[in-house]
């Protein structure tokens, strides 16, 4: 076995505590930092969802002209805060119907399709475009009435949605990268006291090697093998723990959530996502153990 | 080999060494002696380039040492091996792995260890111990892997600083015979000493210093 790698083995045989200290609060960081990601995909998928579904229907009148129709929906498309613009036609609209009262077919026996309006439908690139738009759409001649369909729950007003909306975004992406900061603040931290502590320890040993000519390289790589193995198995500790408790919650949220993707479909598209995630959190635990561990030693070398 | 010019070493008001010039060829043993305080150690320290002189210049194969930049100084020391009184070994690390550091430290091949190591251990007449601790040791024998540890780089110069200090007068002549077998087989040796029998059974060349001056054997051919 390498030196190094033997030398760092020796330290962390003989203070298990620290070992198990550093690991626990990077497996924690990283459990933490899994989830964290996990949340702000599906979130984000929550709200493209809601953001590229029909969120405003304008209904048109009977006597609207082709032309009038086709005009209106050029008009749409053009405008920036208007996105995926459809046209459904009377027909289009009963058979929606149709679909959606399938289990009660007397329902839709006794209609026929003149008694659906036409209508556009589009979503909007941002929802605070809202009023506006349907203010603006309202306006239109060919326009009888328009509808907005975006609803979360309980809101009454459109206002409510955009706020609800922008306060989800806001905990999930702004408070949980806070969160994650602090806690890799502190797994840093950890690190640091540990290394500094092990630094201080070995000075007599560093004096001695330095004395035989050993680079400063060589007298700190055991060091950072070390902080990189704290590094990896916490990694994979929070990494492997948000995994199966993924795996495990999968088919509740699938059904919880219908039609809504707020994780991939696939257990092949989930491992290459929680591989992704794998990648970057290691990377990210390595940086970790490499500028604590300098620091550490950077800082006992100095006294 | 070496050559010192001119050098001083001062520790604030208090001049550890005072304008020390000479030179040790290639080859040479040379024990430096003196009362303690006289600056002995001093000398080494500045010869392994631990300190820096105030004043002078200090020559290894014609390299002024006192102009390396940090990063050289690791190269620098690599080419010579040093054995201390107080023996300086990692405590917890058996006496091969102690042996085997310098190997690693110089990028010696793994494989190429174990055959140095043995050589080196039969040398200083530690083989069967090469498994045992420093704390399982004598003081004689921790000499000894000290002075292992040393040769295993296969340096070109050998500092001793009070090798047989902490040593019984028997252990001592053994350990001061070693120094001088590695000295028939070429090496240049420089051993800081205080015990004048040892001085006198091998009847080398003698820096003597007192009060940071050299008052003997400045030249080579001074003493004998």
């Amino acid at each position: 076995m390498n030196i190094h790698f033997k030398t760092a083995f020796d330290y962390i045989k003989r203070t298990p505590f620290q070992a198990l200290a550093a690991t626990f609060v990077l497996a924690i960081t990283f459990f933490v930092v899994s989830m964290l990601t996990v949340l702000v995909y599906s979130s984000g998928q929550l709200l493209g969802h809601f953001e590229t579904r029909p969120q405003v229907i304008a209904f048109l009148k009977d006597e609207a002209t082709p032309e009038q129709i086709s005009a209106l929906q050029t008009r749409l498309s053009g405008d920036s805060r208007v996105k995926n613009v459809n046209y459904v036609t009377k027909e289009q609209a009963l058979s929606i119907y149709k679909e959606a009262t399938a289990d009660n077919p007397l329902l839709s026996e006794l209609v026929s399709p003149s008694i659906f309006p036409a209508s556009i439908e589009f979503s909007l690139s941002d929802l605070s475009f809202a009023e506006t738009v349907i203010d603006e759409t309202k306006k239109e001649a060919i326009v009888d009435s328009v509808g907005f369909t975006a609803n979360l729950g309980s809101e009454n007003s459109l206002g409510d949605v955009v706020t609800r909306l922008r306060q989800l975004t806001f905990y999930i992406r702004v408070g949980g990268g806070a969160l994650a900061l602090i806690l890799a603040g502190t797994s840093f931290l950890v690190l640091v006291v540990i290394i500094g502590m092990r630094m201080t320890t070995r000075r007599g040993e560093v004096e001695i090697l330095d004395l035989i000519g050993a680079t400063p390289g060589f007298i700190r790589s055991p060091i950072i093998i070390e902080a990189a193995l704290y590094a990896l198995v916490g990694v994979f500790i929070g990494w492997l723990i948000t995994l199966l408790l993924v795996l495990y919650a999968t088919p509740s949220l699938v059904s919880y959530f219908g039609e809504i993707p707020i994780l991939p479909k696939t257990t092949g598209g989930i491992l290459g996502m929680f591989g992704i995630m794998l990648a970057a959190e290691i990377f990210v635990g390595l940086a970790l153990a490499l500028l604590g561990s300098m620091l550490a030693v950077s800082r006992v070398r100095a006294r | 080999m070496i050559k010192l010019v001119t050098v001083t070493k001062r520790f604030g008001e208090v001049n550890a060494l005072e304008d020390i010039s000479f030179e040790v060829e290639e080859g040479e043993f040379v024990f430096v002696t003196g009362p303690s305080g006289a600056g002995k150690t001093t000398l080494l320290k500045l010869l392994l380039r631990e300190y820096l002189p105030n004043k002078g210049q200090i020559f290894f194969d014609k390299v002024d040492i006192t102009q390396l930049r940090d990063k050289e100084i690791p190269s620098f020391r690599q080419k010579i091996g040093v054995v201390f009184q107080d023996y300086k070994l990692l405590p917890e690390r058996t006496v091969r792995e102690n042996v085997e550091v310098p190997l690693a430290v110089i990028k010696v091949p793994q494989t190429e260890w174990g055959a140095r190591v043995d050589t080196i251990l039969n040398l200083v007449g530690l083989s069967k111990k090469a498994e045992m601790f420093p704390s399982q040791l004598a003081g004689g024998e921790l000499q000894r892997v000290s002075l292992a540890r040393a040769l295993v780089v296969n340096p070109k110069l050998v500092m001793a600083d009070e090798p047989t200090g902490n040593l019984d007068w028997d252990t001592a002549e053994t350990i001061v015979e070693l120094f001088e077998k590695i000295n028939k087989e070429g090496k240049t040796v420089i051993m800081a000493t205080h015990n004048r029998a040892i001085v006198d059974k091998l009847k080398k060349r003698v820096i003597e210093l007192k009060d940071g001056k050299i008052v003997k054997g400045k030249n080579k051919e001074e003493t004998k």
